[in-house]
């Protein structure tokens, strides 16, 4: 039983990080059309940048995530503002845009960091006991921060202007512009928004699991997995089914072991698409 | 202009026919040198290109496809396993390396032809990182993470192809079969493939059997992806999951965009200076993908047509 429960902790875990990181994704896609396969990177980039405040510039830890939140953030801005933003409507061209960066991003992580993993650990250690029940305390600690910045991303997006006028062009970006809305400053907005998040994700995330060139591939490909099962450009589909992934992938590992947990997932998705291809909460989306 | 040569090079294609005679010419280089240099960058093109044909085809209908790894891992392996069995023959393993990928693609092909764009890019992705599972999970078929070793040379008539010279010719013979069948199949049904890739629902609507042609390009494009993957065990003698990583489809997707997408020889051009290029990093490999990284954003916002579409517009554009 205390088995049970610790999976059942260490799945929420897990799914509130996939979350951050669907809801990024699902967001650049729901608002631009672009598929971001930058998304790993900036996860990576986010982890590397906290890494290097704690370590080269002795920064506190959470000045550290801040840090590698805004980096990320500032980054994704400019990137859709000269690149992204000349081919918006281009699917496959705003593709290859994130692919390229994506492969520069770790290109350059790993001219500058070299190949081997980095020795970056979370400041607070121990575990959080209840009984029979065991949970390290950083996991409770990331899934807090996780929770609250799906809540404040909740907030933006449904009680802000801001967010209503991002719902807005990802609902219809004719009608959208047609009103008044400015796709210029919203459009590299979204984009940073979403890459902030991830960028948030990598830096509370890699002290825990690891720090090295090529962390960002099994992320793309959660993600990938993530806001298919939930539907594409759907924001609480993807945070649905970040969840349901995080508590296969747990209670699998923990059950059966190895990579049992990734095939379940597989078999999950490819069987959605025959009955439901546009995901569990998805509709009909541009160019899907 | 309405001779008969010009008019059988119109209906042949004049890319396809480069294409073609680009691999009958390679047979002279491994005839011509020893050089154990050339001998790697070229056994290396030569897998890299057929692998970027199997990307090709799919572009050819506005589908970007990452599952080229997947479909190279079941010809590898299809070509590893009959050498348990001793089966040697040249003929035999290069029919099976065709058939088992493209038998394997008719029913994921009805699964993953019902998606369009962006969700077809995703799936064949997940696709890839399956094929990953899959090869770490059957150890009893495929010897798990040890793949398999030692894989008896292949027999070409009678002969073994045991030196390298005979390696690298047979690879040559590869290649130009892949080229011959993607030339043909895009070249006979070019009309179809481009209304596709244009507006697939308008090409629907008048009456043109998508599924069909996308299905047949499926197949074709997974079969011509298990040459690949034949060229590549024949040349290590092992069949490892690590030659069959899911992100190599990145290697082949920039070797097509960085090529040209229009034509047969963007494929063939991109794979041969990008894999020459990749060799000049020498034992940094490792940093060619940054160079495939900017090389995709210049071309993506520079010169859209590729290597080979910028030359032929260049050479249009003189008087």
């Amino acid at each position: 039983m205390p088995e049970f429960l610790e999976a059942a902790i260490i799945g929420v875990g897990l799914g509130a990080q996939y979350a951050l990181l669907a809801l990024g994704f699902t967001l650049i896609f729901g608002i631009l059309g672009v598929v971001n396969f930058a998304h790993g990177g900036f996860y990576m980039l986010g982890g590397y940048v906290a890494y290097s405040c704690v370590s080269g510039l002795g920064l506190p830890y959470p000045l550290a995530v801040l840090v590698a939140v805004l980096a990320t953030a500032a980054l994704g801005w400019v990137f859709e503002l000269l690149m992204i933003e000349r081919l918006i409507d281009d699917h496959l061209a705003t593709l290859m845009l994130t692919l390229a960066l994506y492969l520069i991003i770790s290109t350059g992580v790993l001219t500058v960091f070299g190949p081997i993993s980095m020795e970056f650990t979370f400041p607070v250690g121990g575990a959080f006991r209840a009984g029979p029940i065991y949970v390290p305390r950083e996991n409770l600690i990331v899934l807090a921060v996780c929770l609250a910045a799906i809540a404040a991303l909740y907030l933006v997006l449904f009680r802000t202007d801001l967010g209503r006028a991002l719902r807005a062009l990802a609902d219809d970006r004719a009608v959208g512009m047609a009103l008044g809305l400015r796709p210029r400053l919203l459009f590299p907005a979204a984009f940073a928004l979403a890459t902030g998040l991830a960028g948030l994700t990598g830096a509370l995330v890699t002290p825990i699991l690891s720090l090295a060139p090529g962390v960002g591939d099994p992320v793309l490909a959660t993600s990938f997995l993530t806001v298919i099962l939930g539907g594409l450009g759907s924001l609480g589909g993807a945070a649905l089914a970040a969840f349901i992934v995080g508590i296969v992938e747990a209670y699998t590992s923990v059950y059966f072991g190895g990579s049992a947990g990734a095939l379940v997932l597989f078999v999950m998705v490819l069987l959605l698409l025959v009955f439901r291809p546009t995901g569990l909460l998805g509709r009909d989306v541009r160019g899907a | 202009m309405h001779g008969r040569p010009a008019g059988l090079i119109r209906r042949l294609g004049g890319a396809e026919i480069a294409a073609v005679a680009i691999f009958i010419v390679a047979f002279a280089i491994p005839i011509s040198t020893k050089s154990v240099l050339v001998y790697s960058v070229l056994n290396q093109v030569l897998v890299g290109v057929v692998a970027t044909f199997s990307v090709w085809i799919m572009l050819r209908m506005n589908l970007l496809s990452f599952a080229t790894p997947a479909f190279m891992a079941i010809g590898g392996y299809t070509v590893a396993i009959a050498g348990r069995y001793d089966i040697t023959d040249a003929f035999l393993l290069t029919a099976g390396a065709f058939i088992m990928p493209a038998l394997v693609a008719v029913p994921l092909g009805a699964l993953v032809l019902r998606l369009r764009g962006t969700y077809f890019v995703l799936v064949t992705f997940v696709l890839s990182q399956i094929m990953q599972l899959v090869l770490f999970e059957t150890p009893g078929l495929t010897g798990g993470s040890n793949g398999i070793a030692g894989i008896p040379p292949g027999t070409l008539l009678g002969t073994e192809l045991a030196s390298n010279q005979q390696v690298l010719l047979f690879a040559c013979g590869l290649a130009l079969l892949a080229t011959l069948i993607t030339a043909l199949l895009t070249r006979y049904f070019r009309q179809h493939f481009a209304a596709i890739e244009e507006n697939e629902i308008l090409a629907e609507s008048l009456g043109l059997v998508v599924w069909r042609y996308k299905a047949l390009g499926f197949v074709v494009s997974a079969g011509v992806a298990g040459l690949a993957g034949y060229s590549l065990v024949n040349m290590l003698l092992t069949a490892h999951p690590s030659s069959f990583d899911s992100i190599t489809a990145v290697d082949f997707i920039a070797y097509t965009i960085v090529g040209g997408r229009a034509s047969i020889l963007g494929p063939v051009v991109g794979s041969s200076l990008l894999i020459y290029a990749t060799n000049l990093f020498g034992t940094h490999g490792q940093y060619a993908q940054g160079l495939y990284g900017v090389l995709i954003m210049v071309v993506i916002l520079a010169a859209r047509g590729g290597i080979v579409g910028t030359i032929g517009t260049l050479l249009r554009r003189r008087p």
